[in-house]
């Protein structure tokens, strides 16, 4: 029995590697269809995320792939030369392996620990490759293992509550706590910086639909517009669209704030004193500090979202042993019941060969007694089968026992040679 | 002593009082059945009040809204129905810090100040009496929600306004839900008093003999809270601006305070609203 993962993460290789070797879900059916060619024998899934492409592999006997093979498929799938990513590859066998999908499926491992999606793309890689029949008993086992384990985390700890990138505190700690749906708001996007999508897709998944964007350059605005299906406005129509708007994010590189207190007076009178949630994302501000003092305003900047993401990442760094302590417990259960497995041929075999002269006995009785009726005989073959029980018990559990500290190889020979039991 | 079917008021009252305790438990630990627990008291206690209610609408014609006590005690009821619904449907939010010390103020207010003794004066018609106080309730208990979703609105407004993120335990709902109670509070409360006072004049156009007086006490301060009400919900619609979170949660506010003042009022001037006897009369009767 083998358990391996070998792949990258964004722990210890750069985002251009990571798009090298990234497979996407057509990608993904297709390595998991050449990778059963080449290893008939064993399981596999495939996990490819932005942060991260792994491959998992299992076989309960037979050889299993080494790094290098592992390597040269992840790379050679794509063309590339294994040798210039072996680097960037780890490689967890068995016990560190169960370790890491647990770790992976939790969201310990994430860039930001605690996002909810890493749960949903391991969901999903499992089910990619159990469509293929890439799965086995033990890939099944362990996904199935993962998936109870995060959602022992997420039950247990708050560790997902505690969100510390910018854009998401920005929309779970204060936008979702100003409106009670994203649906029917209107967003507006001063600029385009990069964290301006992030947020954008924070918003969208909780529904946000109608995006308009403003930018100097017109051409940037209706790109931009056009990815997230919104409409573009001119940059001189700027305060009719704040008017308009109920969330604002900003991202200019201005050198000087663009909507002044002046300025807002103006465009907050049009308001008519609907909340406004202005996320200020550029260095130095779009927004004078003095328009977040206007009653309905709520003006967050840069800084104040680095302090309530430096607050709940200490809050979050709290829970991380919890986590942690969980995830030790179930790889520890998951590693001792794969032992156990590995004892089930000797316990099924000790089985047989003790039913079978509980099966003779019985036959020279029946022979004996002819007269016993249905019912005695039910009675009689239950306590031959509780007897049979009884003394398989302590032997069973012995090699229960010694499979939570390893496979326990010394004592199925022994019970093997002591109990006569043949391969 | 108050009691009814063997209920105290003082056995619903402390089922409430450990809900509430688990409420504020939120802000100091997590655990998962808390939840179940609060429900369960709060409902348990629920039941024994709706029991005791039954019990003395059974032994006095007229009630459960025939005293002032009863008055008191029912409002209660419905605001811990009111609690059960919100903590069924959200229960992230902790409305029991808000809801449950109101409702155990009605309660001691029942239990120590109000009036137990029956109205004595009959209503002319005894349905519209029903209609009368019932919409004045229901008014009354609106006023009280809308006080509460003021309350959490100013609070979540502070906290966003000072950038800080939600307080473990006590999670609060979105402005934008708390300012759409806020309206729809006024709106209920409004229109209950506009049923309340009409039903209220058509029983005194209705009675013999001696007709409330206009300038009674209670009925001024009630017309007083309706005109109130009614200038905030005019206002509100007809004035956009007035229509802020912020503003309506003010006019909740002050709403509530002018509710206060009228169930003082009730409570300690002379009156003949009910048929209650003057506080002069019955001196000079105990002479």
């Amino acid at each position: 029995m083998h358990l391996q993962v070998v792949g990258c993460s964004h722990h210890n290789a750069s985002i251009e590697v990571r798009e090298r070797l990234a497979f996407s879900g057509e990608q993904t059916c297709a390595a998991l269809e050449e990778f059963g060619r080449r290893f008939p024998e064993v399981e596999s899934v495939l996990l490819s995320t932005c942060n991260r492409v792994e491959i998992y592999t299992a076989t309960e006997s037979g050889d299993a792939p080494s790094l290098n093979e592992l390597a040269g498929f992840l790379a050679g799938f794509h063309g590339h030369c294994p040798r210039e990513f072996l680097p960037h590859l780890y490689h967890h066998v068995d016990r560190e392996a169960v370790r890491h999908l647990f770790t992976v499926a939790s969201s310990l491992d994430s860039m930001v620990v605690g996002e909810p999606q890493i749960l949903a793309q391991v969901k999903q890689a499992y089910q990619s490759a159990a469509g293929h029949e890439s799965v086995g008993p033990l890939l099944h086992a362990a996904f199935q293992a993962a998936l109870k384990v995060a959602r022992r985390v997420a039950c247990e700890t708050r560790i997902h509550h505690h969100r510390v990138s910018i854009p998401s505190v920005a929309v779970a700690d204060f936008a979702e706590q100003i409106f009670e749906r994203f649906d029917d708001k209107r967003t507006l996007v001063i600029g385009a910086g990069e964290m301006a999508e992030e947020t954008l897709q924070y918003l969208k998944d909780k529904g946000a639909r109608d995006v308009t964007v403003v930018n100097r350059s017109d051409g940037r605005a209706v790109e931009l517009a056009a990815r997230w299906q919104g409409k573009a406005a001119p940059w001189e129509r700027l305060d009719e669209a704040i008017v308009e708007a109920d969330l604002v994010i900003s991202t200019t590189g201005a050198d000087e704030p663009i909507v002044t207190a002046e300025r807002f007076a103006a465009i907050e009178s049009a308001r008519a004193g609907r909340p406004l949630f202005v996320l200020d994302l550029a260095v130095p501000r779009d927004f004078d500090p003095a328009v977040g003092e206007r009653p309905e305003v709520y003006l967050y900047s840069v800084d104040d979202l680095r302090a309530a993401c430096q607050r709940n990442r200490q809050a979050r760094d709290k829970e991380l042993p919890a986590a942690e302590r969980i995830i030790e417990d179930e790889t520890e259960r998951f590693v001792a019941e794969l032992r156990h497995r590995a004892t089930g041929p000797v316990i099924q075999r000790l089985r047989e060969e003790w039913h079978k002269p509980k099966e003779e006995e019985l036959r020279r009785l029946w022979n004996k007694l002819p007269d016993l009726d249905d019912r005695a005989k039910e009675e009689i073959r239950q306590s031959f089968d509780r007897l049979v029980n009884k003394l398989l018990h302590p032997p069973l559990e012995s090699l229960r026992d010694e499979s939570r500290h390893g496979l326990p190889s010394t004592l199925l020979d022994a019970v093997a040679k002591l109990f006569r039991l043949k391969d | 002593m108050l009691s009814g079917a063997g209920i105290g008021v003082v056995c619903f009252a402390s089922s409430y009082a450990v809900a509430l305790a688990l409420e504020i438990s939120r802000l100091l630990f997590r655990s998962g059945v808390r939840g179940a627990f609060m429900v369960g008291f709060a409902a348990a206690g629920l039941v024994a009040q709706t029991a005791f209610l039954y019990h003395q609408a059974l032994k006095t014609p007229g009630s459960p809204l025939s005293s002032q006590r009863d008055w008191c005690l029912v409002a209660a009821w419905l605001l811990v129905v009111v609690y059960l619904y919100l903590t069924c449907y959200h229960p992230k939010n902790a409305f029991g810090v808000f809801l449950l010390p109101l409702v155990l103020g009605l309660i001691g207010v029942a239990r120590f100040l109000a009036d137990a003794q029956p109205y004595a004066r009959e209503p002319a018609s005894r349905a519209w009496g029903v209609v009368h106080g019932v919409s004045i309730l229901l008014a009354s208990v609106a006023v009280l929600v809308g006080f509460v979703a003021g309350i959490m609105y100013l609070e979540q407004a502070r906290r966003l306004k000072k950038k800080l993120p939600p307080i473990r335990g006590l999670r609060l709902p979105s402005l934008e839900w708390l300012a759409r109670a806020n309206s729809r509070a006024i709106v209920v409360s409004v229109l209950m008093l506009a049923v309340g006072l009409a039903s209220g004049e058509i029983l005194r156009l209705l009675s013999q003999g001696d007709r409330l007086p206009w300038y009674d006490p209670v009925v001024l301060s009630t017309v007083c809270v309706f005109l109130w009400l009614l200038a905030a919900a005019v206002v509100g619609v007809l004035y956009r601006p007035a229509q802020a979170g912020r503003k309506v949660a003010y006019l909740t506010l002050v709403s509530f305070v002018a509710l206060v003042v009228a169930l003082a009022l009730v409570l300690s001037v002379d009156t003949q609203h009910g048929g209650r006897q003057s506080r002069a009369e019955a001196v000079d009767g105990g002479r």
